[in-house]
Protein backbone atom coordinates (compact mmCIF):
# COMPACT_ATOMS: atom_id res chain seq x y z
CA UNK A 1 0.00 0.00 0.00
CA UNK A 2 1.42 3.35 -1.08
CA UNK A 3 1.73 5.88 1.92
CA UNK A 4 3.15 8.85 -0.12
CA UNK A 5 2.65 9.51 -3.57
CA UNK A 6 3.43 11.98 -6.17
CA UNK A 7 2.15 12.26 -9.55
CA UNK A 8 4.10 14.65 -11.77
CA UNK A 9 4.98 16.89 -8.93
CA UNK A 10 6.67 20.08 -9.93
CA UNK A 11 7.30 23.14 -7.57
CA UNK A 12 9.37 26.49 -8.08
CA UNK A 13 10.35 28.31 -5.12
CA UNK A 14 9.07 32.19 -4.95
CA UNK A 15 11.42 34.41 -7.13
CA UNK A 16 13.31 31.60 -8.86
CA UNK A 17 13.05 31.12 -12.29
CA UNK A 18 13.67 27.48 -12.28
CA UNK A 19 11.76 24.34 -11.25
CA UNK A 20 13.53 23.52 -8.28
CA UNK A 21 11.10 19.83 -8.82
CA UNK A 22 10.54 18.59 -12.06
CA UNK A 23 7.60 16.35 -12.99
CA UNK A 24 8.32 13.74 -9.99
CA UNK A 25 6.28 10.86 -9.78
CA UNK A 26 7.12 8.30 -7.30
CA UNK A 27 5.34 5.99 -4.68
CA UNK A 28 7.02 4.95 -1.40
CA UNK A 29 5.07 1.74 0.38
CA UNK A 30 3.98 1.56 3.88
CA UNK A 31 6.93 0.66 6.17
CA UNK A 32 9.60 0.90 3.59
CA UNK A 33 13.30 2.32 4.25
CA UNK A 34 13.91 4.48 1.22
CA UNK A 35 17.31 6.47 1.07
CA UNK A 36 17.11 9.22 -0.99
CA UNK A 37 20.37 10.82 -2.65
CA UNK A 38 22.14 12.78 -5.63
CA UNK A 39 24.07 15.69 -5.93
CA UNK A 40 23.78 18.82 -3.62
CA UNK A 41 20.79 21.21 -4.95
CA UNK A 42 19.48 18.32 -7.01
CA UNK A 43 15.64 18.84 -4.89
CA UNK A 44 16.31 16.41 -2.18
CA UNK A 45 15.33 19.12 0.35
CA UNK A 46 12.36 20.29 -1.46
CA UNK A 47 10.96 16.88 -1.94
CA UNK A 48 11.13 16.59 1.80
CA UNK A 49 9.02 19.80 2.43
CA UNK A 50 6.10 18.65 -0.17
CA UNK A 51 5.97 15.78 1.77
CA UNK A 52 4.82 17.37 5.08
CA UNK A 53 3.65 20.43 3.90
CA UNK A 54 6.01 23.16 4.16
CA UNK A 55 6.02 23.21 0.53
CA UNK A 56 3.66 24.97 -0.52
CA UNK A 57 2.53 26.09 3.14
CA UNK A 58 5.37 28.02 4.50
CA UNK A 59 7.51 28.72 1.65
CA UNK A 60 5.05 29.55 -0.98
CA UNK A 61 5.95 29.05 -4.69
CA UNK A 62 4.53 27.00 -7.61
CA UNK A 63 3.17 23.81 -7.07
CA UNK A 64 2.08 21.74 -9.45
CA UNK A 65 0.79 17.97 -9.80
CA UNK A 66 -0.22 15.88 -6.59
CA UNK A 67 1.09 14.95 -3.44
CA UNK A 68 -0.69 12.55 -1.23
CA UNK A 69 1.13 11.27 2.20
CA UNK A 70 -1.31 8.49 4.55
CA UNK A 71 -4.51 9.50 2.23
CA UNK A 72 -4.19 13.34 2.79
CA UNK A 73 -3.64 15.76 -0.01
CA UNK A 74 -1.14 18.02 1.13
CA UNK A 75 -1.81 21.20 -0.77
CA UNK A 76 -5.19 20.95 1.33
CA UNK A 77 -3.72 20.45 4.52
CA UNK A 78 -2.04 22.67 7.19
CA UNK A 79 1.34 21.95 7.86
CA UNK A 80 0.03 21.10 11.44
CA UNK A 81 -2.57 18.26 10.86
CA UNK A 82 0.16 16.67 8.39
CA UNK A 83 2.97 17.32 11.20
CA UNK A 84 0.96 14.48 13.44
CA UNK A 85 1.60 11.53 10.35
CA UNK A 86 4.94 12.59 8.91
CA UNK A 87 7.90 13.74 10.90
CA UNK A 88 10.66 15.61 9.59
CA UNK A 89 13.87 15.80 11.29
CA UNK A 90 16.60 18.42 9.70
CA UNK A 91 20.23 18.69 8.93
CA UNK A 92 20.89 21.46 11.87
CA UNK A 93 20.89 19.32 14.88
CA UNK A 94 20.75 22.54 17.14
CA UNK A 95 18.79 24.71 15.27
CA UNK A 96 15.44 22.37 15.34
CA UNK A 97 15.76 22.26 19.18
CA UNK A 98 14.08 25.14 21.18
CA UNK A 99 13.80 24.13 24.99
CA UNK A 100 15.82 24.56 27.43
CA UNK A 101 15.57 20.66 28.53
CA UNK A 102 15.81 17.45 26.34
CA UNK A 103 12.36 16.46 27.99
CA UNK A 104 10.44 19.82 27.24
CA UNK A 105 12.28 19.74 23.98
CA UNK A 106 10.38 16.32 22.84
CA UNK A 107 6.96 17.17 24.73
CA UNK A 108 7.03 20.46 22.62
CA UNK A 109 4.88 18.47 19.39
CA UNK A 110 2.41 17.14 22.09
CA UNK A 111 1.51 20.23 23.97
CA UNK A 112 1.02 21.75 20.72
CA UNK A 113 -1.58 19.03 19.86
CA UNK A 114 -3.15 19.63 23.19
CA UNK A 115 -2.47 16.11 24.45
CA UNK A 116 -3.07 15.51 28.37
CA UNK A 117 -0.43 15.67 30.39
CA UNK A 118 0.00 11.78 31.44
CA UNK A 119 -0.49 10.88 28.49
CA UNK A 120 2.62 13.31 27.03
CA UNK A 121 5.05 12.18 30.07
CA UNK A 122 4.33 8.26 29.09
CA UNK A 123 4.89 9.63 25.24
CA UNK A 124 8.44 11.37 26.14
CA UNK A 125 9.03 8.58 28.27
CA UNK A 126 9.03 6.12 25.79
CA UNK A 127 10.34 8.02 22.91
CA UNK A 128 13.55 8.52 24.97
CA UNK A 129 13.49 5.28 25.97
CA UNK A 130 13.44 3.93 22.31
CA UNK A 131 16.16 6.94 21.10
CA UNK A 132 18.57 6.01 24.08
CA UNK A 133 18.80 9.25 25.46
CA UNK A 134 16.91 8.95 29.09
CA UNK A 135 19.92 9.39 31.01
CA UNK A 136 20.12 13.09 29.46
CA UNK A 137 16.47 14.23 29.63
CA UNK A 138 17.17 17.33 32.29
CA UNK A 139 20.13 18.57 30.10
CA UNK A 140 19.90 21.59 27.62
CA UNK A 141 20.18 21.18 24.29
CA UNK A 142 24.04 23.03 24.24
CA UNK A 143 25.31 20.84 26.40
CA UNK A 144 25.33 18.24 23.93
CA UNK A 145 27.08 16.59 21.69
CA UNK A 146 25.84 16.79 17.74
CA UNK A 147 24.90 13.40 17.40
CA UNK A 148 23.26 13.85 21.13
CA UNK A 149 21.41 16.88 19.82
CA UNK A 150 20.29 14.67 16.82
CA UNK A 151 18.90 12.05 18.42
CA UNK A 152 16.84 14.36 20.78
CA UNK A 153 15.27 15.44 17.41
CA UNK A 154 14.76 12.19 16.15
CA UNK A 155 12.62 11.24 19.98
CA UNK A 156 11.11 14.60 19.37
CA UNK A 157 9.27 13.77 16.00
CA UNK A 158 8.98 10.43 17.44
CA UNK A 159 6.67 11.55 20.51
CA UNK A 160 4.46 12.68 17.68
CA UNK A 161 4.04 8.67 16.92
CA UNK A 162 4.12 9.83 12.80
CA UNK A 163 3.41 6.98 9.94
CA UNK A 164 6.22 8.62 7.89
CA UNK A 165 9.62 9.81 9.34
CA UNK A 166 11.83 11.76 6.87
CA UNK A 167 15.32 12.45 8.05
CA UNK A 168 17.08 15.07 5.66
CA UNK A 169 21.02 14.79 5.77
CA UNK A 170 21.16 14.05 9.97
CA UNK A 171 24.58 12.88 9.84
CA UNK A 172 26.21 15.62 8.00
CA UNK A 173 27.38 17.71 10.72
CA UNK A 174 27.92 14.28 12.44
CA UNK A 175 32.05 12.41 13.26
CA UNK A 176 31.17 8.58 11.93
CA UNK A 177 30.78 7.24 15.03
CA UNK A 178 27.74 10.06 15.66
CA UNK A 179 26.54 8.79 12.27
CA UNK A 180 26.46 5.36 12.98
CA UNK A 181 24.30 5.40 15.93
CA UNK A 182 21.82 7.48 14.41
CA UNK A 183 21.58 5.22 12.09
CA UNK A 184 20.97 1.97 14.43
CA UNK A 185 18.63 3.97 15.65
CA UNK A 186 16.94 5.05 12.66
CA UNK A 187 17.02 1.81 11.39
CA UNK A 188 15.80 0.44 14.84
CA UNK A 189 12.54 2.38 14.39
CA UNK A 190 11.85 1.20 11.08
CA UNK A 191 12.39 -2.07 11.26
CA UNK A 192 10.28 -2.69 15.03
CA UNK A 193 8.00 0.26 14.90
CA UNK A 194 7.54 -0.34 10.97
CA UNK A 195 7.73 3.58 10.72
CA UNK A 196 7.91 4.53 7.08
CA UNK A 197 11.39 5.61 6.19
CA UNK A 198 12.74 8.58 4.17
CA UNK A 199 16.71 9.02 4.85
CA UNK A 200 18.02 11.70 2.55
CA UNK A 201 21.52 10.91 2.70
CA UNK A 202 25.02 11.60 0.38
CA UNK A 203 27.41 9.00 2.44
CA UNK A 204 26.01 5.77 1.28
CA UNK A 205 28.49 3.51 2.82
CA UNK A 206 26.80 3.30 6.17
CA UNK A 207 23.45 4.14 5.21
CA UNK A 208 23.14 2.19 1.94
CA UNK A 209 22.78 -1.00 3.43
CA UNK A 210 19.88 -0.47 5.60
CA UNK A 211 17.91 0.85 2.25
CA UNK A 212 15.52 -1.37 0.49
CA UNK A 213 14.29 1.37 -2.02
CA UNK A 214 16.34 3.92 -3.05
CA UNK A 215 15.84 7.24 -5.50
CA UNK A 216 18.47 8.96 -7.04
CA UNK A 217 17.51 12.68 -8.11
CA UNK A 218 19.45 14.81 -9.89
CA UNK A 219 17.95 18.58 -11.30
CA UNK A 220 14.70 18.21 -9.92
CA UNK A 221 14.18 14.95 -11.96
CA UNK A 222 13.79 11.62 -10.40
CA UNK A 223 16.54 9.58 -12.39
CA UNK A 224 16.79 6.73 -10.53
CA UNK A 225 14.33 4.73 -8.87
CA UNK A 226 13.92 1.00 -7.52
CA UNK A 227 15.79 -1.49 -5.42
CA UNK A 228 19.11 -0.57 -4.14
CA UNK A 229 21.57 -3.22 -5.49
CA UNK A 230 20.01 -2.55 -8.83
CA UNK A 231 20.53 1.06 -8.42
CA UNK A 232 24.42 0.87 -6.83
CA UNK A 233 25.53 -0.99 -9.67
CA UNK A 234 24.23 0.91 -12.37
CA UNK A 235 26.30 2.78 -14.81
CA UNK A 236 23.95 5.69 -14.44
CA UNK A 237 24.08 6.27 -10.64
CA UNK A 238 27.82 6.60 -10.72
CA UNK A 239 27.52 9.23 -13.87
CA UNK A 240 24.82 11.33 -11.64
CA UNK A 241 27.62 11.09 -8.75
CA UNK A 242 26.33 9.01 -6.11
CA UNK A 243 28.46 8.13 -3.32
CA UNK A 244 27.81 4.62 -3.80
CA UNK A 245 29.25 2.10 -1.20
CA UNK A 246 32.20 1.11 -1.11
CA UNK A 247 31.81 -2.48 -1.34
CA UNK A 248 29.11 -2.35 -4.26
CA UNK A 249 32.26 -0.04 -6.14
CA UNK A 250 34.53 -3.04 -5.64
CA UNK A 251 31.95 -5.58 -7.32
CA UNK A 252 31.72 -3.02 -10.41
CA UNK A 253 35.46 -2.73 -10.52
CA UNK A 254 36.15 -6.47 -10.43
CA UNK A 255 33.10 -6.86 -13.44
CA UNK A 256 35.29 -5.01 -15.05
CA UNK A 257 38.38 -6.94 -14.79
CA UNK A 258 36.22 -9.96 -15.93
CA UNK A 259 35.94 -11.27 -12.06
CA UNK A 260 32.34 -11.29 -10.87
CA UNK A 261 31.00 -12.04 -7.95
CA UNK A 262 28.35 -14.08 -7.44
CA UNK A 263 26.18 -11.67 -5.10
CA UNK A 264 26.52 -7.44 -5.16
CA UNK A 265 27.44 -6.48 -2.05
CA UNK A 266 26.28 -3.71 -0.31
CA UNK A 267 28.91 -3.58 2.44
CA UNK A 268 32.40 -4.78 3.61
CA UNK A 269 30.68 -7.76 5.35
CA UNK A 270 29.45 -8.91 2.11
CA UNK A 271 31.76 -8.31 0.37
CA UNK A 272 34.24 -10.13 2.36
CA UNK A 273 32.33 -13.30 2.03
CA UNK A 274 31.21 -13.44 -1.67
CA UNK A 275 35.16 -12.63 -2.37
CA UNK A 276 36.09 -15.74 -0.17
CA UNK A 277 33.52 -17.51 -2.36
CA UNK A 278 35.37 -16.40 -5.85
CA UNK A 279 38.71 -17.05 -4.18
CA UNK A 280 38.17 -21.16 -3.18
CA UNK A 281 36.71 -21.41 -6.61
CA UNK A 282 39.73 -20.80 -8.04
CA UNK B 1 29.48 41.53 30.71
CA UNK B 2 29.95 41.28 34.13
CA UNK B 3 26.89 42.36 35.54
CA UNK B 4 25.38 39.93 33.33
CA UNK B 5 27.33 37.37 34.72
CA UNK B 6 25.78 37.59 38.00
CA UNK B 7 22.46 36.54 36.30
CA UNK B 8 23.32 33.56 34.65
CA UNK B 9 21.21 30.55 35.83
CA UNK B 10 23.68 27.33 37.59
CA UNK B 11 21.72 24.23 37.45
CA UNK B 12 21.62 23.32 40.95
CA UNK B 13 19.35 21.89 43.77
CA UNK B 14 19.07 23.99 46.96
CA UNK B 15 15.90 24.96 48.96
CA UNK B 16 15.66 28.35 47.00
CA UNK B 17 15.62 27.20 43.36
CA UNK B 18 13.15 25.04 44.34
CA UNK B 19 10.88 27.72 45.01
CA UNK B 20 7.99 28.97 42.89
CA UNK B 21 9.10 31.39 40.48
CA UNK B 22 6.32 33.34 41.16
CA UNK B 23 6.54 33.58 44.63
CA UNK B 24 10.52 34.71 44.48
CA UNK B 25 9.67 37.23 42.09
CA UNK B 26 6.96 38.28 44.89
CA UNK B 27 9.81 38.80 47.19
CA UNK B 28 12.36 40.25 45.19
CA UNK B 29 9.77 42.56 44.24
CA UNK B 30 8.67 43.68 48.33
CA UNK B 31 12.25 44.38 48.38
CA UNK B 32 12.34 46.36 45.43
CA UNK B 33 9.40 48.51 47.02
CA UNK B 34 10.83 48.54 50.71
CA UNK B 35 14.14 49.65 48.65
CA UNK B 36 12.32 53.03 47.54
CA UNK B 37 10.45 53.40 49.94
CA UNK B 38 13.46 54.36 52.23
CA UNK B 39 16.67 56.56 51.75
CA UNK B 40 18.06 56.60 54.66
CA UNK B 41 21.15 54.19 55.42
CA UNK B 42 19.87 52.03 58.49
CA UNK B 43 16.74 50.28 56.61
CA UNK B 44 18.77 49.83 53.39
CA UNK B 45 21.35 48.37 55.33
CA UNK B 46 19.09 45.76 57.27
CA UNK B 47 17.47 45.26 53.78
CA UNK B 48 21.23 44.09 52.63
CA UNK B 49 21.51 41.59 56.04
CA UNK B 50 18.25 39.99 55.56
CA UNK B 51 19.07 39.15 52.00
CA UNK B 52 21.75 37.40 52.86
CA UNK B 53 20.63 34.19 54.02
CA UNK B 54 19.14 33.31 50.41
CA UNK B 55 22.39 33.80 49.17
CA UNK B 56 23.50 31.39 51.66
CA UNK B 57 20.70 28.93 51.57
CA UNK B 58 20.94 28.14 47.95
CA UNK B 59 24.69 28.39 47.94
CA UNK B 60 25.19 30.92 44.79
CA UNK B 61 27.95 33.06 46.93
CA UNK B 62 30.55 33.20 44.04
CA UNK B 63 28.28 34.49 41.52
CA UNK B 64 26.35 36.68 43.59
CA UNK B 65 29.52 38.13 44.55
CA UNK B 66 30.95 38.44 40.94
CA UNK B 67 27.15 40.14 39.94
CA UNK B 68 28.31 42.49 43.05
CA UNK B 69 31.57 43.18 41.70
CA UNK B 70 30.14 43.85 38.13
CA UNK B 71 27.89 46.39 39.52
CA UNK B 72 30.82 48.34 41.35
CA UNK B 73 31.30 50.79 38.14
CA UNK B 74 27.24 51.37 38.25
CA UNK B 75 27.62 52.04 42.22
CA UNK B 76 30.70 53.96 42.57
CA UNK B 77 28.97 56.92 39.44
CA UNK B 78 25.82 56.80 41.42
CA UNK B 79 27.86 57.98 44.76
CA UNK B 80 29.38 60.40 43.01
CA UNK B 81 26.42 61.98 41.04
CA UNK B 82 24.19 61.94 44.67
CA UNK B 83 27.24 63.45 46.29
CA UNK B 84 28.08 65.92 43.36
CA UNK B 85 24.71 67.10 42.82
CA UNK B 86 22.98 67.13 46.22
CA UNK B 87 26.00 69.59 47.12
CA UNK B 88 25.17 71.77 44.44
CA UNK B 89 21.76 71.83 43.66
CA UNK B 90 19.83 71.22 46.98
CA UNK B 91 17.94 74.25 48.32
CA UNK B 92 19.70 74.26 51.56
CA UNK B 93 22.94 73.34 50.55
CA UNK B 94 24.30 70.28 52.91
CA UNK B 95 28.22 70.99 53.17
CA UNK B 96 30.24 68.23 52.78
CA UNK B 97 29.68 66.35 55.96
CA UNK B 98 29.29 63.50 57.03
CA UNK B 99 25.06 63.79 56.66
CA UNK B 100 25.70 63.74 52.70
CA UNK B 101 28.21 61.03 52.65
CA UNK B 102 25.71 59.33 54.71
CA UNK B 103 23.27 60.02 51.83
CA UNK B 104 25.07 59.22 49.15
CA UNK B 105 26.15 56.17 50.90
CA UNK B 106 22.07 55.39 51.28
CA UNK B 107 22.01 55.88 47.52
CA UNK B 108 24.34 53.88 46.25
CA UNK B 109 23.83 51.15 48.76
CA UNK B 110 19.65 50.93 47.40
CA UNK B 111 21.03 50.03 44.11
CA UNK B 112 22.96 47.52 45.82
CA UNK B 113 20.20 45.91 47.58
CA UNK B 114 18.01 46.23 44.22
CA UNK B 115 20.61 43.84 42.19
CA UNK B 116 21.33 41.91 44.90
CA UNK B 117 17.59 40.66 45.28
CA UNK B 118 17.57 40.33 41.15
CA UNK B 119 20.88 38.42 40.68
CA UNK B 120 19.32 36.02 43.75
CA UNK B 121 16.17 36.06 41.97
CA UNK B 122 17.76 34.96 38.06
CA UNK B 123 20.59 33.07 39.98
CA UNK B 124 17.91 30.79 41.75
CA UNK B 125 15.71 30.70 39.12
CA UNK B 126 15.78 28.22 35.74
CA UNK B 127 14.95 30.22 32.35
CA UNK B 128 12.66 27.07 31.99
CA UNK B 129 10.85 27.63 35.44
CA UNK B 130 10.13 31.32 34.61
CA UNK B 131 8.85 30.45 31.15
CA UNK B 132 6.47 28.47 33.46
CA UNK B 133 5.53 31.11 35.29
CA UNK B 134 4.76 33.14 32.61
CA UNK B 135 2.91 30.91 30.62
CA UNK B 136 0.93 30.24 34.26
CA UNK B 137 0.26 33.94 34.68
CA UNK B 138 -1.91 33.65 30.96
CA UNK B 139 0.84 35.64 28.98
CA UNK B 140 0.26 34.43 25.39
CA UNK B 141 2.13 31.38 24.62
CA UNK B 142 4.03 33.16 21.80
CA UNK B 143 5.56 35.68 24.55
CA UNK B 144 6.88 32.62 26.55
CA UNK B 145 8.31 30.77 23.95
CA UNK B 146 9.94 33.58 22.81
CA UNK B 147 11.46 34.09 26.04
CA UNK B 148 12.81 30.65 26.26
CA UNK B 149 14.05 30.51 22.97
CA UNK B 150 16.27 33.90 23.29
CA UNK B 151 17.68 32.13 26.65
CA UNK B 152 18.50 28.49 24.73
CA UNK B 153 20.14 30.75 22.08
CA UNK B 154 22.16 32.88 23.81
CA UNK B 155 25.12 29.77 23.84
CA UNK B 156 24.52 29.21 20.74
CA UNK B 157 25.33 32.86 19.50
CA UNK B 158 28.02 33.41 21.72
CA UNK B 159 30.02 30.82 20.60
CA UNK B 160 29.29 31.90 16.96
CA UNK B 161 30.18 35.17 17.77
CA UNK B 162 33.51 33.86 18.80
CA UNK B 163 34.21 31.65 15.72
CA UNK B 164 33.34 34.77 13.75
CA UNK B 165 35.85 37.13 15.35
CA UNK B 166 38.01 34.08 14.69
CA UNK B 167 37.55 34.06 11.19
CA UNK B 168 37.85 37.14 10.62
CA UNK B 169 40.85 37.74 12.86
CA UNK B 170 42.34 35.21 10.91
CA UNK B 171 41.77 37.17 7.99
CA UNK B 172 44.07 40.39 9.36
CA UNK B 173 40.73 41.92 11.23
CA UNK B 174 42.50 44.29 14.38
CA UNK B 175 39.55 44.12 16.48
CA UNK B 176 41.20 45.87 19.35
CA UNK B 177 43.10 48.55 17.47
CA UNK B 178 42.68 52.64 17.66
CA UNK B 179 40.02 55.29 19.43
CA UNK B 180 37.00 54.05 21.12
CA UNK B 181 34.83 54.72 17.60
CA UNK B 182 37.28 52.94 15.57
CA UNK B 183 36.97 50.12 17.97
CA UNK B 184 33.45 50.00 17.63
CA UNK B 185 33.67 50.16 13.62
CA UNK B 186 35.87 47.08 13.92
CA UNK B 187 33.12 45.06 15.02
CA UNK B 188 30.99 45.61 11.61
CA UNK B 189 33.17 43.05 10.36
CA UNK B 190 31.79 40.72 13.04
CA UNK B 191 28.42 41.82 13.28
CA UNK B 192 26.86 41.51 9.68
CA UNK B 193 27.92 37.60 9.53
CA UNK B 194 26.36 37.21 13.22
CA UNK B 195 23.08 39.17 11.88
CA UNK B 196 22.94 37.23 9.00
CA UNK B 197 23.36 33.54 10.39
CA UNK B 198 20.99 34.91 12.99
CA UNK B 199 17.83 35.59 10.33
CA UNK B 200 18.88 32.28 8.98
CA UNK B 201 18.51 29.79 11.83
CA UNK B 202 15.44 31.65 12.67
CA UNK B 203 14.05 30.94 9.34
CA UNK B 204 15.25 27.06 9.97
CA UNK B 205 13.61 27.53 13.08
CA UNK B 206 10.35 28.23 12.40
CA UNK B 207 10.94 25.48 10.00
CA UNK B 208 11.06 23.11 12.72
CA UNK B 209 8.74 24.50 14.80
CA UNK B 210 5.43 24.50 12.18
CA UNK B 211 6.96 20.84 11.40
CA UNK B 212 5.99 20.12 15.08
CA UNK B 213 2.51 21.33 14.87
CA UNK B 214 3.15 24.90 16.28
CA UNK B 215 -0.17 26.26 16.34
CA UNK B 216 -2.46 23.10 16.09
CA UNK B 217 -4.37 24.23 18.93
CA UNK B 218 -5.38 26.65 20.81
CA UNK B 219 -5.68 24.86 24.22
CA UNK B 220 -2.09 24.05 24.40
CA UNK B 221 -0.86 21.64 27.58
CA UNK B 222 2.49 21.71 28.93
CA UNK B 223 4.36 18.64 30.52
CA UNK B 224 5.55 20.69 33.94
CA UNK B 225 3.44 23.05 36.07
CA UNK B 226 3.77 24.65 38.77
CA UNK B 227 2.27 23.86 42.28
CA UNK B 228 2.89 25.79 45.63
CA UNK B 229 4.74 23.95 48.26
CA UNK B 230 5.56 24.37 52.16
CA UNK B 231 8.55 26.49 51.04
CA UNK B 232 6.41 28.77 48.79
CA UNK B 233 3.86 29.65 51.38
CA UNK B 234 6.79 30.58 54.05
CA UNK B 235 8.70 32.85 51.90
CA UNK B 236 4.87 34.34 50.91
CA UNK B 237 4.95 34.75 54.71
CA UNK B 238 8.30 35.79 55.20
CA UNK B 239 7.58 38.46 52.30
CA UNK B 240 4.42 39.91 53.18
CA UNK B 241 6.07 40.12 57.45
CA UNK B 242 9.02 41.89 56.23
CA UNK B 243 6.27 44.24 53.91
CA UNK B 244 4.04 44.93 57.12
CA UNK B 245 6.75 45.57 59.11
CA UNK B 246 8.62 48.03 56.72
CA UNK B 247 5.13 49.37 56.04
CA UNK B 248 4.79 50.09 59.30
CA UNK B 249 8.02 51.99 60.41
CA UNK B 250 7.68 54.21 57.30
CA UNK B 251 4.18 55.19 58.59
CA UNK B 252 5.01 55.92 62.09
CA UNK B 253 8.56 56.51 62.41
CA UNK B 254 9.37 57.78 58.79
CA UNK B 255 11.06 61.15 60.20
CA UNK B 256 12.33 59.56 63.44
CA UNK B 257 14.81 57.10 62.29
CA UNK B 258 18.13 57.97 62.98
CA UNK B 259 21.60 58.78 60.58
CA UNK B 260 24.11 56.26 61.77
CA UNK B 261 26.53 59.57 61.48
CA UNK B 262 24.74 61.37 64.39
CA UNK B 263 25.07 57.98 66.20
CA UNK B 264 28.41 58.14 65.57
CA UNK B 265 29.26 61.72 66.94
CA UNK B 266 28.63 61.21 70.68
CA UNK B 267 30.70 58.11 70.69
CA UNK B 268 33.33 60.55 69.23
CA UNK B 269 32.90 62.78 71.77
CA UNK B 270 33.10 60.01 74.26
CA UNK B 271 36.53 59.23 72.82
CA UNK B 272 37.23 62.78 72.73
Amino acid sequence: MAIIETANLTYTYPGSTRSSLQDVTIEIKKGEFVVLTGPSGCGKTTLCRCFNGLVPHFYGGELQGDVTVTGLNVTQQAICDLAQHVGLVFQSPENQLFALSVEKDVAFGLENLGIPRDEIQKRVDWALRMTGITNIRERAPHELSGGQQQRVAIACVLAMQPDVMILDEPTSFLDPVGAQKIFDVISRLNKDLGITTILVEHRLDLAGKFANHVIVMDEGKVMLDGEPRGIFTSEDARLIGVGIPKATRLYQVLREKGVSLKRIPMNPEEAARSLREVLTLD
Amino acid sequence: MSVFEGFKFRRVYSPIHQLDPRVKFFYVLAIFVIAIMFNQLLPLILLFLIQLPFVFIAGVQREWIRSLRGALLFATMIFVFNFVFTYFWTEYPLLPSPSLLEHSIAMTLRFIVLVESFSVFFLTTSPDHLGLALEQSHVPYEFCFAFTTAVRFVPVLAEEAQTIMDAQKARGLELERGNFIKKVKNYIPVLIPLIVSAIRRSLELAEAMESRAWGATKKRTNLYVLRMKRGDYVLILISATILILAAYFWIFYREQIPLLSSLLIPLRLAAA
